[in-house]
């Protein structure tokens, strides 16, 4: 833990680009938004409403062209270990085996050896991969390769966990136990993470507050706390208050999607 | 055994155009027995003059080739990475592009002569272009998340450049050099059969102008024996490199 | 307009270079004749006629053999893919033919179909066909199985089966062969003019450069070039045509 008292400051920021052959688009519009250390946040929206460009400019991916994104330790500039992230497409190095890929970050920290080995195993076992060291992405299932892409991630132990929609390509089941997993691990390391999805009840699940982002321009439209993640009940999901939270979050989205379907989405 | 098997269809044919020229059904000039110019092929290679020029082939031809892989394989990535060279190179690449490679033979005849430097040349030029174009379309057709996680697991620009553009682009990369290597036997029979003083295409040119049409269809044996070869293991080579894919 | 003019600037800085050092005697004439001598070369034998006759004879035995690899190779792949004794026997063939330099065999076919058209078109059709069997067979390999069982579901037979799904389907395919085999027909007819001489731009290139005649050189290089660009922007038209549902030519 940093111990500094934020997490993530977003102000004022603003971003648009221009598609090849098209007029300019503002894909986000003056978001400011404030995020508490060890936070689960999750941006909610419609597709085309921004959430993934947001989290790219947290990452600094992308170069902010309004406004302001700190951390703990400062502006964002450029992407850096402390803030990793796991995308939907896992973007694990096909060419590097599972454990080739977990060193990966850690030898660019500096680690070596037997080292850099155990930290690696370590981390492959929290995700329940042991036994698939040796083998390439290509052999594995995309649940298994999403497994190995967030160990990657957690192995250099960054105070930020940047996750663009990371179960969207997986099946229904092996979603459910990806976040069940996934929620475990962060009670456990305590980092902030911010969480892009599409999923309403994925995003009550597991976040602490929820963005419920506009469609175009990309505007916050509500902030909601949800907390559903605190809780011990294994079956959370079927309790009434959850239920009510997700069909309360999901009228707020329906406005969003309906109109973004009608600017062609 | 396995193996046996599979290139059996090849025995095949062998025992047909034995078949066919024994039988009488052609003259046996037209196409001697196999036998006979398997025959022929032992006493070639007895003599010395197959592996003379074989060697005088294939060591110009593997120079223009080698400095092709190096030089394209440079200015394919300066495209890639810097956007002032692309500008710069890609229109002269474009220009280049529709014209067939054998129409620079002229060319290299008038700059070198007769010697190894025209045909070294002339497959240099011929395996530049699709090593640029290899090296550039492979480099650019990476996924920029890749990239992306790199840098956030603490990568340098340079180090992104170095270990995952060059890896990811691999594929690509000996497809192009796949390529090179037929255009490098292409150019470097088709050379020499019209402007060679030595070399295996000469030897099948000179060998069908003197009439020893025996000799002539050893060399083709040996020549369609050599290109087999390089690409088998070429093949086995880029299998290996390339085993992380499905 | 701008755009493209930007773009073709390297082109220009290239050919003004060009001249420069031929102007300033930098460069021997013969080693490389300056391009308004090249472009005087060009526009001469365009009036006497000369060009046209050697690219409509250069193009005549590329394109004839070239159509002749392509109705051959198509059906050759789809078979190939379809029948596995046919695979079996044809495998191995193809992996030696492939990669082999075609080239090699000019003076056999000199031999069996004698010194003018037909051992020229005899060979641009050898030296094409592989690359139209190898695309074929992968594309007709690659027709996703469920549009044919959803195809033999609805009642297609063997025929319509091959007409009405796989032939559509591979199409991508099959034209990305041809694609590959048009350049190298050139290349073969080129190459196989400069051997035997005579009419056509690769004789006459030969002619040139056996005379020292560098500006014919040249101008022979340019002059083949346009006819390649000709060919493969016509291929590329013809793709364009025949793909019009592809989502390739239907960006979201």
């Amino acid at each position: 833990m940093t111990g500094s008292s934020i997490g993530i400051e977003i102000e004022g920021v603003t971003h648009g680009y221009t598609p090849r052959s098209g007029k300019p688009t503002v894909a986000l519009d003056n978001i400011s938004l404030s995020i508490r250390p060890n936070e689960f946040h999750a941006l909610l929206g419609p597709s085309g409403c921004g959430k993934s460009t947001l989290l790219f400019l947290i990452g600094g991916f992308q170069k902010i062209q309004q406004g302001r994104i700190r951390t703990a330790r400062g502006d964002v500039t450029a992407p850096g270990p402390d803030r990793g992230i796991v995308f939907q497409n896992f973007a694990l190095f096909p060419w590097k085996t599972v454990i080739e890929n977990v060193r990966y970050g850690l030898e660019k920290k500096g680690l070596k050896g037997s080292e850099a080995e155990a930290r690696a195993k370590h981390y492959i076992d929290l995700v329940h991969l042991t036994g698939f060291e040796r083998s390439y992405p290509a052999q594995l299932s995309g649940g298994m390769q999403q497994r190995a892409a967030i160990a990657r991630t957690l192995a250099i132990d960054p105070d930020i966990l940047l996750m663009d929609e990371p179960f969207g390509a997986l099946d229904a089941q092996t979603r459910r136990i990806m976040q069940e997993e996934l929620l475990a691990i962060w009670r456990r390391t305590s980092k902030t993470v911010v969480f892009v999805t599409h999923d309403v009840a994925e995003a009550v699940f597991l976040a602490d507050t929820i963005s419920v982002m506009s469609a175009r321009p990309g505007r916050i439209k509500r902030l909601v706390q949800a907390e559903f993640n605190r809780s011990d009940d294994p079956h959370i999901h079927k309790s009434p208050a959850f239920a009510d939270m997700v069909e309360q979050v999901w009228d707020m989205v329906r406005d969003e999607v309906d109109q973004a379907r009608m600017q062609g989405h | 055994m396995a193996t046996l098997l599979r290139y059996t269809p090849l025995l095949i044919v062998a025992l047909l155009w034995e078949l066919i020229s024994r039988s009488g059904l052609v003259s046996q000039q037209m196409l001697p027995a196999f036998s006979d110019v398997l025959r022929t092929l032992v006493e070639l290679a007895q003599s010395g003059d197959l592996l003379s020029n074989a060697v005088a082939s294939l060591g110009r031809a593997l120079l223009g080739f080698g400095l092709a892989v190096v030089l394209g394989g440079a200015l394919g990535a300066a495209m890639a990475l810097i956007p002032f060279v692309y500008r710069g190179i890609d229109p002269i690449v474009q220009i280049f592009y529709p014209l067939p490679k054998s129409a620079l033979i002229p060319l290299v005849l008038v700059w070198f002569g007769l010697g190894d430097k025209s045909k070294m040349f002339l497959v240099f030029l011929g395996c530049l272009q699709p090593m640029i174009l290899a090296t550039f379309n492979g480099l650019r057709g990476v996924d920029t998340i890749l990239g992306w996680s790199a840098r956030s697991l603490g990568a340098s620009r340079l180090e992104v450049v170095r270990e995952v553009l060059f890896p990811a682009a691999l594929p690509q990369l000996m497809t192009g050099l796949r390529t090179a290597l037929a255009f490098m036997f292409l150019l470097m029979v088709s050379s020499e059969l019209v402007i060679a003083t030595n070399g295996l295409g000469y030897l099948i040119g000179s060998f069908g102008d003197q009439g020893s049409y025996r000799e002539m269809f050893a060399t083709i044996l040996v020549v369609t024996g050599l290109g087999f070869a390089a690409d088998r293991a070429f093949l086995a080579w880029s299998g290996h490199l390339l085993r992380w894919r499905p | 307009m701008m755009r493209l003019l930007a773009r073709l600037s390297p082109i220009v800085v290239l050919l003004a270079v060009w001249e420069g050092a031929a102007l300033l005697h930098l460069v021997k004439p013969f080693l490389l004749p300056a391009p308004h001598v090249v472009a005087g070369r060009i526009w001469k034998d365009v009036i006497s006629g000369q060009f046209e006759m050697n690219a409509a004879l250069t193009l005549y035995r590329a394109l004839i053999g070239f159509a002749m690899a392509c109705l051959i190779g198509v059906p050759a792949g789809i078979l190939i893919a379809s029948d596995r004794f046919v695979r079996w026997f044809a495998e191995p063939l193809v992996s030696v033919g492939f990669p082999m330099p075609k080239i090699a065999f000019l003076p056999v076919f000199m031999l069996w179909f004698g010194v003018y058209d037909v051992s020229k078109i005899v060979m641009v059709c050898f030296a094409a066909v592989f690359a139209v069997v190898a695309a074929a067979e992968a594309g007709t390999r690659g027709v996703d199985k469920f549009m044919l069982w959803s195809a033999r579901a609805m009642g297609a037979g063997r025929y319509q089966l091959f007409r009405e799904v796989i032939l559509p389907a591979a199409m991508p395919q099959f034209l990305t062969g041809m694609q590959i085999a048009l350049p190298v027909s050139l290349i073969t007819a080129v190459a196989a003019e400069m051997l035997m001489g005579g009419a056509g731009l690769g004789g006459a290139m030969l002619a040139a450069g056996n005379y020292a005649d560098s500006p014919g050189v040249f101008s022979g290089i340019v002059q083949t070039s346009v006819v390649g660009l000709v060919a493969v922007a016509g291929m590329t038209a013809l793709r364009r045509r025949l793909l019009r549902w592809h989502p390739e030519f239907n960006p979201r």
